[in-house]
């Protein structure tokens, strides 16, 4: 091999400056690919993570009736009855809910199981109210369906446990209402008239903007003793082992409830599509970038090769093989390939230190002090993968064509 | 001894026959010279007797081997091993400097590099051009071009050295200097087979032979 890459390092270094552009080109296509993928994916990851270790990762819930409001009408075409509206059935709850979750724990693939009381109710401190979501939960359950304690910013999730008027509330949910610090009293007003003072005994934060805007955790004690619902849950949350089983596990569950069970993916499918959407155009951008690239590397190579052609006829006299030939200018398309990766890794490590270190606030689906980087060293694999691919395949024609020139033809024409 | 014998060859290109059926003979350590006018055939018979070139009839035999019966391997490496062949135009890589030129078929043979450079260096003060050798091929004369070409062909101290007008391109002064050398190379058990139209140098061969129209005529 020593006679291929001793003919090819000459000829790549003859043209260093259309060389060097080629491996700029790789490099901008590695550096976006390895930035660009660190950036999604860390995003993605980033929430996904957040709602596992939060969500639950299969929920059941009772399913919502709605009587058809025009059931007389169907009847009777022509009766003179007619119903303009009819109240949804009352059946927010799971009734033989012990029963359920006694059956669940039994299964293997079952990390925790834990119940929820979840109801609608307006918090009020000061002038300030806003409608939340009020999680009934048991304290000692619910740590085994959930990482809660995480989210906590004071990690006093027994407080709910001692003081039966403890509330957790989400982040921005204090926000808005003007509360920095804990130990504040708030008015809470239920659907039924029930109003209640609790005191605020933590700051639940998730980063996940919906879930800290709208949540209030609570002993499921006290909120089923302010809704009047004694011994009534609405939702059961399971925790399992494999996060990715989620799916076949609901699956299998819904075969003998009556009630919904959802998966954190079927609930979260909006989201999910639309990072594979994001995924598509990410990697349709970077792979148009290495594709232009990889042209960079076709038009050098074989512009040597037609430059080139006295030379390969006189290296196959001299007793080069059509392989040898080959190998040569394959070699050169490597080499840039090669030589764009490196320097691509080193821009896109550069770039994303840069990156880590800017501070911004971001408030959207997510909020986040700076840019949320999935740094695993996977993405300068694929990117050294894909940069070696396109230049393989954009060095092979023009190779493959210098191995089958007839160096006699060659000669005779000069 | 037959060193390359050449049976009926025959070449056709795209429907004219350029070869009509030559019966030939070289032996190691002679001096042969083709003669022969523009297009008569001359260099298509050189590039088929340095197996470059493979005949559309007939058959070919170097050293006692059935070239049809060869693989490309094996035959590249009869090239780079046993055969050296020397240009009209040198044909010399201008990436490379004139001692990198003489040491691409050593290194193409296997040699290591640091026996590759000294056999070059040796190649190319033999050949007076001791000194010259980091210069690059714009930096030296035709004469001194066609010498490094020279060097080239001897590397690998082939059976024989090929020369296709080797002096077509040069001033009677370094015609004058190749001949010698080529002489020498001969004189030193190299067989060499030179293809000229100058009937003067021909004269200095072992053996002429003359072709006209594809056909061995002397």
């Amino acid at each position: 091999m020593n006679h291929v890459i001793f003919v090819a390092y000459k000829l790549l270094l003859e043209r260093k400056r259309q060389t060097l552009v080629s491996v700029a080109g790789v490099a901008i296509g590695v550096c976006a690919l390895i930035v660009m993928s660190s950036l999604m994916f860390g995003f993605q990851n980033y929430f996904i993570q957040q709602v596992i270790d939060l969500e639950a990762h299969i929920s059941i819930k009772p399913k919502e009736y709605q009587d058809e409001d025009r059931i007389v009408k169907k009847v009777d075409p022509n009766s003179l009855w007619e119903v303009y509206g009819n109240k949804p059935k009352e059946k927010d709850k799971i009734i033989g809910w012990r029963d359920i979750i006694k059956d669940i724990q039994k299964r293997q693939d079952v990390e925790g199981v834990a119940v929820h009381l979840v109801v609608r109710g307006i918090l009020k401190y000061g002038a300030k109210e806003k409608p939340v979501t009020l999680i009934g939960i048991d304290p000692d359950m619910e740590p085994k369906a959930s990482v809660i304690n995480r989210f906590l910013e004071n990690k006093r999730l027994e407080r709910l446990k001692t003081n039966r008027d403890a509330i957790i509330v989400g982040k921005l949910v204090a926000k808005d209402l003007g509360i920095k610090d804990t130990g504040k009293k708030v008015i809470l007003s239920l659907a039924n008239g029930r109003i209640a003072l609790l005191k605020v005994e933590d700051f639940f934060n998730s980063g996940i903007t919906n879930i800290d805007n709208t949540r209030v955790y609570m002993h499921i004690n006290t909120l089923q003793a302010l809704t009047d619902r004694i011994d009534e849950v609405n939702e059961i949350v399971i925790k399992v082992k494999d996060v990715n089983d989620a799916q076949k596990i609901a699956l299998e569950l819904q075969k003998h409830l009556k009630y919904d069970v959802e998966s954190w993916q079927r609930a979260y499918i909006n989201f999910l599509q639309i990072f594979k959407i994001q995924n598509i155009i990410t990697y349709m951008i970077v792979f148009a970038i290495l594709i232009v690239s990889a042209f960079g590397i076709f038009n050098i190579i074989m512009m040597t090769v037609l430059e080139k052609k006295k030379d390969i006829a006189i290296l196959m006299a001299i007793g080069y093989s059509r392989r040898d030939i080959l190998f040569i200018f394959l070699s050169q398309g490597l080499a840039i390939g090669f030589l764009g990766a490196i320097l691509g890794f080193i821009l896109g490590y550069a770039l994303q230190e840069y990156l880590s270190s800017v501070r911004l606030d971001v408030e959207g689906l997510i909020r986040t002090k700076g840019f949320i980087l999935d740094r695993r060293p996977i993405y300068y694999f694929y990117a050294f993968v894909f940069s070696m691919f396109f230049s393989f395949i954009a060095s092979f024609y023009p190779s493959y064509r210098a191995s089958k020139l007839n160096p006699v033809d060659i000669f005779r024409s000069a | 001894m037959v060193l390359i014998e050449l049976i009926n060859v025959k070449k056709r290109i795209r429907n004219e026959e350029i070869l009509k059926g030559i019966d030939l003979k070289v032996y190691k350590g002679e001096f042969l010279a083709i003669i022969g006018a523009s297009g008569s055939g001359k260099s298509s018979l050189l590039y088929i007797m340095g197996l470059l070139d493979f005949p559309t009839e007939g058959r070919v035999i170097f050293n006692g081997h059935e070239v049809s019966s060869l693989d490309q391997k094996t035959v590249s490496k009869i090239r780079n091993e046993n055969i050296g062949f020397v240009f009209q135009f040198h044909y010399l890589l201008p990436e490379f400097n004139l001692l990198e030129n003489v040491m691409i078929p050593l290194i193409k043979k296997g040699v290591p590099k640091d026996e590759a450079e000294e056999r070059a260096y040796e190649l190319l003060k033999r050949l007076g051009l001791g000194g010259k050798e980091k210069r690059k091929i714009y930096q030296v004369s035709g004469g001194e071009m066609q010498r490094t070409a020279i060097a080239r062909a001897l590397a690998n101290n082939p059976e024989v050295i090929l020369a296709d007008e080797p002096t077509g391109n040069l001033d009677s002064k370094n015609t004058q200097i190749v001949m010698q050398i080529l002489q020498e190379i001969n004189s030193s058990g190299t067989t060499v087979v030179m293809v000229t139209h100058e009937l003067d140098l021909a004269e200095r061969a072992d053996r002429i032979i003359q072709m006209r129209d594809g056909l061995l005529v002397l």
